[in-house]
């Protein structure tokens, strides 16, 4: 009987291994090949709905950057652009801003894009009841109302210079249509006015797009987008190299270098919008003395951690802000200097057994190779630092109820630098968990947020930041590079440095 | 017969009612909010608490999981936090996949398990037994994570032959669905069949020392028969345990190969529900697992009278 049993499988086996041969050289699959002109897209992760209002999950947000569209949205250089929105006007109590909208845009089901789905949208935001993640980002918007078919009027409690950021950052903000909120299928079947519709999410999590023949900003040459979600990178890039996929985000960064050199895959990066940072619990001591915070930043060599966490995909900064943005102070007064930092420390009164915890997250494992190399670095000062690695929702609790000694985490996607400096550094600030008040910050930070004049505003956010960074309330680190690598096939994509990934402009050849 | 049926029904009844207690509680009870996780590090208090409250989070957990259960008896696993969707549609969406792949993967097993356990057994103290123990202990020393790796550098990446990772229905494309199962499968079954081939080299020299071989042999039968009629005949049923709980174990021990080959089954879904704290998503896999192990159990114990007709059920 056992004979038989193996026999049967065995022969099963030859022919499973046999249909393998059939598709000879070619193995891509074969309903991929069919479709010419579609991208493949391997992304990171899986997203987990659709809901522009309600998801926090990045693949969302790549997926939906593509179908939605928001009032306004930032451009390569991350100024905000028009987008359903082709001009606006701020009056002059700087209390009231009118949207003038795109003509003729109309959403994937064919109806006409209109006033009240703006208003509509923006109130779903602001209501109370709904718990949208982005809520906090409406905070000084008090009305939201359509006079005219095509205008939009957005009334304000406070002068808020960077409304365009707060309203049209990124897709988590987007236009909606009332009609796939009240039949619930916004979470499984978004209905958008951007370059591609949405098709749908395939049982094995590929999310199929095809282009939007109507899409107001001009043809698409795509014809369709599939997101396939690989979370391994380096099963990533097997994809990549064997041309299952066209594109992937996720590119190790210890194999850009030779990735570079070939011919058969194009890597490119931009330095991004991101920052990675150490904060220490200011609340507790030593933390709460200046000069030993101060001593901490004089004994990190950022080049080292730098080139630990991301190999060379990343800019050491003593700011927040990168270099080429508008708002970019360059001030680096920590040069690494060890012996002012046993200077600075024998002042604290720490003793030679002193030993501190640093709170890192697998979620983001570059943070815990940088904690290893600071770590070391502060060994050399006679800091004992003991690692603590925690699951991200582990991590966010004890960061919430201040359960830490100093953590390291990096901020995302910001825009303006109320974005980069507000929440995080103001005593009232909603991420000012590390416990850092100082009011004459607080003021600037305060002033710099009403202040509509950019010159001016620079000036205020100047000075906030020199003494955010001399009294080290966060320890800032790098700005991680944007890196994205494709096939020679993928013409017109370019990487942006808010990480947001558009392929309205892209084509496919061979 | 239909008496001891009914009663291990009652068993496994029990035995997910317990399950169903513990996994809630260590759902619950492991640290790390699940409102903050999908809110991230930026969010308005206000939504926090209306989150917060519409999770059920302020009700004591004795009433939640009792509420939990009621709607789970009646074939409702509540909503998922990440994705807003039913969790039963969730789960069942996924269980063909991670089935076809724990079957797949004892496939391979027993086909690696079989021959070699048996030549083994019967050629034992030779030099093709002690072969045999190294590679199966190597086999099992290995992570499946590694062989994952290896197998994907060595059949995609060098030799093409087969897609490093994905999925294909096979209702859609049987051989592409045969395609992308083989490396995952291959990843698992190789440790399964390491495994097995020391259960069944076992299992065949104790029957091999039985009075009943010594009998069988004294006939006169040829060896031939004497291993494929007595011997391995009775050892199946001690294989057939081990085969059993390897399949249960299967069904639940396939994250890490799931999460590597982007296999859209329970076990990702699993993972990822653990990382957002997604507990009713955690809840329904876990208890879709377990519910999946003691129906196999129960066939599998069911299936020792058709191998071994002694054994009867009273």
């Amino acid at each position: 009987m056992a004979r038989r049993l193996l026999a049967v499988l065995t022969a099963l086996l030859l022919v499973a291994a046999a249909c393998n041969d059939d598709d000879g050289i070619d193995i891509g699959d074969p309903d991929d090949t069919e479709a010419e002109g579609v991208l493949i897209a391997a992304i990171s992760g899986e997203p987990d709905r659709f809901d522009p209002h309600l998801t926090t999950a990045y693949p969302s947000f790549q997926v939906l950057e593509n179908v939605y569209d928001t009032l306004v949205q930032p451009g390569d250089d991350l100024t905000m652009e028009e987008a359903l929105a082709t001009d606006w006007e701020v009056s002059d109590d700087n209390l009231t801003w009118t949207f003038t909208l795109r003509e003729g845009v109309t959403w994937h089901n064919g109806r006409a894009f209109v006033a009240d789905d703006v208003v509509y949208s923006y109130e779903r935001i602001m209501d109370e009841e709904f718990g949208a993640a982005n809520a906090f980002r409406f905070e000084s918007i008090e009305s939201v109302s359509a006079p005219d078919d095509g205008t939009v009027v957005i009334e304000l409690t406070r002068p808020t210079p960077n409304l365009l950021a707060n309203i049209g950052a990124f897709k988590g903000m987007a236009i909606v249509p009332e009609e796939i909120v009240e039949d619930g299928t916004i979470d499984t079947e978004p209905v958008g006015t951007g370059p591609f519709r949405f098709v749908e999410q395939r049982p094995d999590g590929e999310i199929v797009l095809e282009r939007n023949p109507d899409y107001w900003g001009g043809d698409v040459a795509l014809e369709g987008v599939r997101f396939r979600p690989i979370p391994d990178a380096t099963v990533a890039m097997t994809n990549l190299e064997r041309g299952e996929v066209h594109w992937t985000d996720s590119v190790p960064p210890q194999q850009i270098s030779a990735l570079e050199g070939r011919d058969d895959i194009v890597v490119e990066s931009v330095s991004g919008g991101d920052y990675w940072y150490m904060a220490m619990n200011i609340e507790r001591e030593p933390f709460g003395d200046v000069d030993f915070r101060r001593a901490v930043s004089f004994a990190l060599d950022r080049e080292a951690i730098t080139e630990a966490a991301l190999f060379e995909a990343a800019t050491p900064n003593q700011t927040a802000i990168p270099e080429d943005s508008f708002f970019h102070f360059d001030y680096a007064p920590f040069e690494y200097d060890r012996d002012q930092a046993m200077e600075l420390l024998e002042g604290t009164g720490i003793g030679d057994d002193f030993s501190m915890d640093l709170m890192v997250t697998n979620e983001f494992p570059e943070t815990v190779t940088a904690a290893q190399v600071i770590a070391d670095q502060l060994s050399e000062v006679g800091i004992d630092v003991q690692i603590r690695e925690l699951d991200f929702a582990q991590w966010l609790d004890e960061q919430g109820e201040g359960n830490f000694d100093s953590f390291l985490l990096g901020w995302i996607g910001n825009i303006d630098p109320d974005d980069f400096y507000y929440a995080q550094h103001h005593s009232e600030g909603g991420f000012n968990f590390h416990g850092y008040s100082n009011p004459q910050v607080d003021e600037l930070l305060d002033r710099a947020r009403a202040e509509t004049d950019d010159d001016t505003r620079k000036e205020l956010y100047d000075e906030a930041v020199k003494m955010i960074v001399d009294e080290v309330s966060y320890l800032y680190l790098y700005n991680p590079d944007v890196v994205h690598a494709w096939v020679p096939e993928v013409s017109g994509y370019e990487v942006r440095a808010d990480s947001a990934i558009r392929f309205e402009n892209v084509s496919l050849s061979g | 017969m239909s008496g001891y049926v009914v009663r291990r029904v009652g068993q496994a009844v029990v035995v997910m009612l317990g399950v169903s207690v513990i996994v809630f509680l260590l759902v619950h009870l492991v640290p790390g909010d699940p409102i903050r996780r999908s809110l991230g590090t930026r969010f308005d208090p206000h939504v926090y608490q209306l989150l917060y409250e519409r999770a059920g989070f302020d009700q004591p957990l004795y009433r939640q999981y009792v509420t939990w259960l009621g709607n789970a008896l009646q074939g409702d696993l509540g909503v998922s936090f990440r994705t807003g969707r039913p969790v039963r549609g969730m789960v069942l969406e996924r269980l063909p996949a991670t089935m076809s792949l724990a079957f797949a993967a004892l496939f391979i097993g027993l086909v690696i398990a079989l021959p070699a356990g048996i030549i083994s057994a019967v050629r034992s103290g030779s030099r093709t037994d002690y072969s045999v123990s190294a590679l199966s202990q190597v086999g099992v020393s290995i992570p499946d994570f590694w062989w994952a790796i290896m197998l994907i550098l060595l059949f995609s990446l060098t030799l093409g032959w087969l897609p490093p990772s994905g999925y294909k229905s096979p209702l859609e494309s049987p051989v592409g669905f045969l395609r992308h199962l083989t490396l995952p499968a291959l990843s698992v079954g190789l440790i399964s069949g390491s495994i097995l081939t020391r259960f069944v080299r076992a299992a065949m020299l104790d029957a091999l020392h039985r009075d009943y071989t010594r009998t069988a042999r004294s006939k006169g039968l040829p060896e031939r028969v004497v291993i494929n009629r007595h011997v391995l005949r009775n050892a199946l049923v001690p294989i057939v345990t081990v085969a059993g709980l390897q399949l249960g174990f299967l069904l639940g021990g396939v994250v890490v190969v799931e999460v590597i080959f982007a296999w859209p089954g329970l076990g990702r879904l699993a993972y990822d529900a653990v990382l957002r704290r997604d507990y009713p998503v955690l809840q329904g896999a876990v208890l879709l697992v377990a519910l999946s192990f003691v129906v196999i159990n129960l066939l599998v114990d069911l299936l020792y009278a058709r191998l071994d007709p002694r054994i009867r059920y009273e």
